[in-house]
């Protein structure tokens, strides 16, 4: 990522409210998580896999603060038991921020996957998402998404691909 | 076919005789000794007791059911209200779902977590299939304590359970206890017929009144 995407994403996510960050590192991301360590206002919690980031996304919510799950897309099909539970069951809201592997232009064959399945996967949710390639757009997509999450009380997503993470 | 005593039961549902407390009188005893702390709790039969063992820990408690997000959960809800006592009901089934919030405690040390896991040894909402801590060979405090929960035990009686509650509703370091239950459900107990949407209402207008915030507030125009 390019240092004027990561400065977009910390203020988007300090103008949505956001004080707690869960994530799993990904490469396309590698600048961002040590920017968010460094952050004063954010507490980040690094986790073992993503859905156990969800859930303490929805504890986080539960207490009165807002929190965001950072990860790559990958990591949306290992929250899906999680994310499923809360939301469609007792509508606790995840805002989760990927990084968008398998796009078009993806050229490593691991990632196809991700790209093939993840847009399916948040329909399948009923998760509504926007899909941001340029980074002037990154800040705005934080706030809409965390303020629908925390008004649906039900997960969002935004997806960073493009210039920003190549 | 093996015939060791720790070995996995040869029939599915057969019970190991490791456990030998009684979940519910163990939960009375938590119960006492519970105020103004936040309750997460687990699914299957342990929902129905802890509303009926602890009832006035009803409003303070989030009745999940929620296989590997309890705890979780928890943690998170610890993080945001690190004033606040906040307890995890795991299960066994539960937390060996994801092991790994064990290292996420260990590493994030929350002050306020207490953290107690009642095990079976079966998943009992199921009809009593058997988990791994049924073999005797998986130690889940032994793993919360390799994952750095220094003060993680596993107690087979009433009175140690009760000490330790004591010692870990008053801890300043994330505290586990294991507690080996006999797998008897509390006979007589009345259902706790709301489901988890309602549930989740009920504890957050709690958590607004007694912390004196709004989480699910008014939209901007009504």
């Amino acid at each position: 990522m390019q240092q004027h995407a990561v400065d977009a994403v910390v203020r988007g996510l300090k103008r949505a409210g956001i004080s707690v960050v869960c994530y799993l590192p990904d490469s396309l991301f590698k600048e961002l998580y040590p920017a968010l360590d460094a952050d004063p206002e954010i507490r980040t919690i690094q986790v073992t896999n993503e859905g156990e980031g969800a859930a303490i996304a929805g504890g986080v919510f539960l207490s009165g603060k807002r929190a965001a799950l950072v990860m790559e897309n990958s990591g949306l099909r290992a929250s899906v038991e999680h994310l499923a539970r809360m939301g469609l069951g007792a509508g606790i809201p995840v805002f989760m921020l990927m990084s968008y592997r398998g796009d078009l232009g993806e050229n490593n064959w691991w990632a196809i996957p991700h790209g093939i399945t993840m847009e399916p996967v948040l329909d399948a949710l009923r998760t509504p998402y926007r899909v941001v390639r340029h980074a002037d757009e990154i800040e705005q997509a934080i706030v809409d998404a965390s303020t629908w999450s925390h008004t649906a009380y039900y997960h969002s997503a935004v997806a960073l691909s493009g210039e920003i993470v190549r | 076919m093996t015939t060791t005593p720790d070995a996995r039961p040869t029939t599915a549902f057969e019970k190991t005789p490791h456990a030998t407390i009684s979940r519910y009188s163990a939960m009375e005893a938590l119960g006492r000794r519970l105020d103004d702390a936040l309750v997460i709790l687990s699914l299957g039969g342990a929902v129905d007791e802890w509303y009926n063992a602890a009832p006035h820990m009803r409003e303070a408690s989030l009745f999940q059911q929620q296989l590997g997000c309890v705890t979780g959960e928890a943690l998170g809800l610890a993080v945001g209200l690190p004033h606040r006592r906040i307890v995890s009901l795991d299960t066994d089934g539960g937390l060996l779902f994801n092991l790994g919030i064990l290292a996420t405690v260990g590493n994030e040390q929350p002050a306020n977590l207490f953290i107690v896991v009642w095990d079976n040894e079966q998943y009992q909402s199921i009809g009593g299939p058997a988990t791994h801590t049924a073999s005797g060979r998986v130690d889940l405090a032994a793993i919360a304590r390799g994952c750095g929960v220094e003060h993680a035990y596993t107690v087979d009686t009433l009175e140690a359970f009760d000490e330790h509650c004591a010692a870990g509703l008053a801890a300043d370091v994330p505290y586990l206890v294991v507690v080996k239950t006999d797998g008897i459900l509390q006979p007589g107990i009345k259902r706790k017929h709301s489901d988890g949407r309602e549930d989740k209402y009920i504890f957050v207008r709690h958590v607004e009144e007694t912390e004196g915030i709004v989480i699910m507030g008014p939209s901007e125009h009504n």
